[in-house]
């Protein structure tokens, strides 16, 4: 490893470069000379337009004339294409000087360059994670979270945690710099959060950084999945590679269950008169596939979680619902326990050796009766085989098939029937049910949370949608109003309750609607949207179908509620549990908020019978990739 | 000590299932003596906008809903003051309590009399077509 001069060089630089720099930085944005700007005058003039050729440049479409480089192959030219080499589509962040030289890469290297992943320009580490966090939820793979040496990371730790919580895989990067700011520099830089994220490394060699990315990618996305974090010296970044060469990309084996047990399982299934499966949180969307083949094949009337959180059974399939009769001789639950056989991938607690600082996190320690491992709620009364799900279930449909008869068929393709007509009738009485409770405040201002939901479901429900944000404060009306019949329907909730989280997440599952031609809601709470919401430019900017409707309760509501009750606890009054929960005195401005950044926006609306309009108008801009917000001001709940 | 012990123990076992259970659907018909006026005021700043709405009509509903407890002043009166002995740390209710001493039986009185005001507003199902409409999909196969 080569190592640089030292750092006075630079910082040398930096502080001859800063004498100059408010005087020709005012020039830049203004179009104001030096000399004029140093005076204070003319600021108010207009930022210039940007060239033809410098949006050809933007776009990568123009390269710069060839020069000669200092370095011909610079190593983060490799890590960028181990990351292309794996898949990756964005890779999110907001500049760090300990990860430049990759950063150069991503923007560059490649053809098109800035392709494979994209810089996608977050604004807040905390809000780079997230949108990771939100991304993968509705693809079921990562993307990467570019993070600065120990500020950067720091900034980054309560959006990890929640991705770790929430078993979700995330891969992150940090620069690391020994010669420049030592107040950015760190011995041990994944220390700081290694309670929280599944795996990290910190190479010690340009060779070493590109299967470290390999090895974080796979455990990433291997049972259970998590965030993980690589360490990047600027040296490696930066160094001469010379002939070594980017190793080959071999994904992960994910253990599945034996074949004995499959014949097992399969036998019980096809024997059952009134088989039943049940579904949770699979990895991928081809998990979902797989459940429901598996399900068509035995003719199992089936639960799903998919009005809870992505990758789950489609709620609307025939066979989704109680079918014909509850009286249910083998139940197999898929990520959940189940009373004859529960396949169940491996959880948090798996990786309490991790937890250094012995933090606890206590419902990822295992209690015993309790969710723990968070396998699942609910009665455990089987054994739950210890394997993945997903992976189990490619050897379970094959032993199925197998062993299917011509006779079984037949039985099959009758109960099949039965079971969508008995589900067809429940959904109806169901959803008859939650209308007549839907209607309450049906015309109240401020407005009802049902009638955001009521009326925006018939301008998207032949759309393909992603409900991103989580719905609990606002009433979950979209479990009984919508279909969710997507893996990614509707993703749920933060992970670890941090707020913080409905806008990143949504940006990040813009990300990955964008290419597929999906638009993505966002009723977003206010608390919630006030923690970081820059990432609204960043929806901005990157041309994201995401339409934002504020749930504007001008209050964190849950915990007024909760202040409410303790001052009656202590006969103190309520009268003053509004200070420290509520957001009054000046009321936000939310249109004006994503005005600021740039956002297409409207409202503040209270009379609901404006709604339908409004969300029209925003659902058209969101199809032309104009992200759009509209304030709602809401009852409380 | 036996009395106040039954005493305690006949609000917990009487007043939860009261406030537990399906109210009248018509709105109550009993004397109003306080000031709705001030009441609006008092309903907001006492929060109880926050769990009932601006109107009663969402969250924990009033309208539609009537809870004896709000039958007349006497018992709205009296189930304000009664929460005081609802186990304060494992609360069965998220209801606050409301001690005399931080809202007199006046101000208690005058919000009574805001909640009386509120009305039965929302529509009839059948005249809700977005409603009507999402039943009748549900009906239909899945449109993807």
């Amino acid at each position: 490893m080569a190592k640089k001069n030292g750092s006075l060089n630079r910082r040398g630089f930096l502080k001859g470069a800063a004498a100059g720099a408010a005087a020709s930085a005012a020039s830049l944005v203004t179009n104001t000379s030096p000399a004029e700007a140093q005076r204070g005058g003319n600021a108010a003039a207009p930022v210039p337009a940007p060239t033809q050729e410098q949006i050809a440049r933007d776009a990568g479409v123009v390269r710069p004339p060839a020069t000669v480089r200092a370095v011909q192959r610079p190593g983060s030219d490799l890590m960028v294409q181990v990351l292309k080499d794996m898949g990756l589509e964005y890779v999110a962040g907001n500049p760090g000087s300990s990860f430049e030289g990759l950063q150069e890469s991503f923007i560059n290297y490649g053809n098109p360059p800035n392709r494979m992943p994209e810089f996608i320009t977050a604004l807040h580490e905390e809000s780079a994670v997230t949108m990771a966090h939100g991304y993968a939820k509705a693809e079921g793979k990562p993307m990467i979270a570019l993070l600065h040496g120990t500020i950067g990371v720091q900034h980054a730790a309560m959006s990890i945690y929640q991705a770790y919580y929430d078993r979700t895989p995330v891969l992150m990067i940090t620069g690391r710099d020994e010669g420049f700011i030592q107040a950015h520099t760190a011995h041990d830089m994944s220390a700081m959060v290694r309670s929280f994220t599944k795996w990290d490394a910190q190479p010690r060699t340009l060779e070493e950084s590109l299967t470290a990315l390999q090895h974080a990618y796979n455990e990433a996305i291997t049972p259970p999945m998590g965030p993980t974090l690589v360490v990047l010296d600027t040296e490696f970044q930066k160094e001469e590679a010379r002939e070594l060469k980017v190793p080959a990309y071999r994904p992960p084996q994910i253990a599945g269950i034996d074949a004995g047990k499959a014949k097992e399982i399969a036998e019980a299934l096809l024997d059952a008169q009134n088989p039943r499966t049940e579904v949770r949180r699979l990895r991928t969307p081809q998990g979902v596939k797989l459940s429901v083949e598996l399900a068509e094949l035995v003719g199992a009337s089936t639960g799903t979680g998919a009005t809870t959180g992505p990758m789950s059974f489609p709620q609307r399939h025939p066979l989704c619902g109680p079918g014909a009769s509850t009286a249910y001789d083998y139940t197999l639950g898929l990520e959940i326990p189940a009373a004859q056989a529960s396949i169940i991938g491996p959880g948090l607690a798996t990786l309490l050796a991790r937890d250094t600082a012995n933090v606890g996190f206590g419902g990822i320690v295992p209690v015993a009766g309790g969710r723990g491992a968070r396998g699942g709620a609910g009665a455990t009364n089987a054994a739950a085989i210890q394997a993945d799900a997903e992976a189990s279930l490619p050897l379970l449909i094959e032993e199925v098939k197998r062993q299917l008869t011509a006779d079984k068929r037949r039985v099959i393709e009758e109960r099949k029937a039965k079971h969508a007509e008995a589900n067809r009738k429940a959904r109806i009485e169901a959803i008859t049910q939650a209308v007549e409770t839907k209607r309450n405040g049906w015309d109240s201002s401020p407005v009802a949370t049902a009638r955001i939901y009521a009326e925006l479901w018939p301008l998207i429900k032949n759309e393909d949608w992603c409900l991103a944000s989580p719905s609990g404060f606002s009433g979950g009306h979209h479990v009984q109003l919508w279909d969710h019949n997507k893996p990614y329907s509707y993703l749920g909730g933060q992970g670890a309750g941090g707020m913080g989280y409905g806008a990143p997440a949504s940006v990040g599952a813009a990300l990955a609607a964008k290419s597929r031609n999906r638009i993505v809601i966002n009723i977003q709470t206010d608390g919630d949207l006030n923690y970081a919401p820059g990432v609204l430019w960043t929806a901005v900017h990157h041309k994201l179908p995401m339409l934002t409707i504020m749930h504007n309760n001008r209050a964190w509501h849950q915990e007024l509620m909760f202040v409410e009750y303790m001052c009656g606890v202590r006969g103190r009054g309520t009268d003053r549990g509004h200070i420290g929960t509520s957001l009054r005195d000046p009321f936000i401005d939310y249109a004006k908020m994503a005005a600021g950044y740039g956002m297409a926006s409207e409202g503040p609306i209270s009379d609901p019978s404006k709604l339908a309009a409004a969300f029209k108008r925003g659902l058209d801009s969101v199809k032309r990739g104009e992200p759009y917000l509209i304030d709602v001001i809401t009852q409380p709940r | 000590m036996k009395t106040i012990l039954g005493i305690a123990v006949f609000l917990l076992t009487s007043m939860l299932p009261i406030y537990a259970q399906r109210g009248n659907t018509q709105a109550p018909t009993s004397p109003v003596t306080g000031s709705a006026a001030n009441g609006k005021a008092l309903y907001y700043s006492y929060s109880c906008y926050a769990c009932h709405g601006y109107n009663g009509e969402t969250g924990r509903a009033f309208v539609g809903n009537w809870s004896a407890n709000l039958a007349n002043e006497e018992n709205f009166i009296r189930f304000l003051r009664g929460r005081a002995n609802v186990a304060p740390l494992t609360p069965s209710t998220s209801m606050p309590n409301f001690a005399e001493n931080t809202l007199s039986d006046k101000q208690a009185k005058d919000i009574y009399a805001y909640i009386r005001t509120f009305k039965n507003a929302q529509p009839d199902l059948k005249n809700i077509l977005l409603l009507n409409q999402i039943v009748e999909d549900a009906s239909k196969p899945s449109t993807r």
